[in-house]
């Protein structure tokens, strides 16, 4: 979906500031937040482009108002309450009020280690040759889908360049609707920074994303 | 940035990540391992910036 997520290439955002010596977390409850969204996932049954989409589907203004991890608790408690895991008297509450609802699976503490080191690995068997070749010329698509996208809108419409082909990996625009994993081809499409922002770009810019084969089309 | 120099910028949009090489110094040949280390920055491990010189950690 288009959105305020959707940063990349905006100037308006400014410089980025590093905070001297960034501790991870900058409260307690972030911490907390964090691990009970990696930790609700199994009882939750739902992916990471799920996940996401939970997060960044929230009107402009309301997600540059947030925090990082004021969003993840959002995104946590819109995926709880879609599936009856916590009802909205509960968070209003900061407690639970009614019996739990029964999930096939729980994440235990002596769990945690191995999830953590198991990842998320989204690489499948391909099931079909790539279409495209390091140094074919391709177009982002211009696409605005409603739904979960990593296709930046700073890209799409203009021409690059196959620079790898990454391998066969999960859709996320179909992982996140439920549809599957439909995995599919993933490249690096590399551009050139005039292509992107117009002749006044460095000219020794070049910019590059990942980019899965439906989101291409030969140039 | 002198002339000629790369400017690449990597959009991590899938789940493959990345992670940069700082650019070794000169005058860091034969360096142990944890002098080297004592140079890497958090800003050269994202391509964002040069490790630090010799002489800044002197």
């Amino acid at each position: 979906m288009d959105g305020a997520h959707d940063m990349g290439g905006v100037a308006w955002s400014g410089p980025v500031q590093p905070e001297p010596n960034e501790p991870p977390f900058h409260a307690e409850w972030e911490r907390r937040a964090f691990a009970l969204t990696l930790a609700m996932a199994m009882p939750g049954g739902w992916n990471i482009d799920m996940s996401r989409f939970a997060r960044e589907d929230r009107p402009p203004q309301q997600y540059l108002g947030m925090s990082y991890y004021q969003i993840w608790l959002a995104g946590l408690e819109r995926l709880m309450l879609a599936r009856n895991l916590v009802s909205p008297d509960e968070i209003e509450a900061g407690k639970p009020l009614h019996p739990a609802k029964p999930v096939a699976k729980t994440l235990t503490p002596e769990g945690v280690a191995g999830m953590l080191h198991r990842g998320g690995p989204t690489e499948r068997k391909a099931t079909s040759p790539a279409l495209f070749a390091v140094g074919d010329r391709v177009r982002a698509k211009m696409i605005n889908p409603p739904t979960h996208t990593r296709l930046p809108r700073y890209v799409r419409g203009h021409i690059g360049a196959v620079e790898r082909v990454v391998g066969f990996h999960v859709f996320p625009d179909s992982n996140a609707i439920g549809a599957g994993e439909n995995p599919q081809w993933l490249y690096t499409v590399t551009f050139d920074g005039r292509e992107l922002w117009g002749n006044d770009s460095d000219p020794n810019l070049k910019v590059s994303v990942d980019a899965w084969e439906p989101y291409l089309e030969r140039a | 940035l002198p002339d000629g120099t790369d400017i690449r910028v990597w959009d991590s949009t899938a789940e493959i990540r990345y992670l940069v090489l700082p650019l070794r110094p000169e005058g860091t040949d034969g360096w142990s391992e944890q002098r080297l280390a004592d140079l890497v920055t958090r800003d050269s491990m994202i391509g964002t910036g040069l490790p630090k010189q010799p002489h800044e950690i002197a």
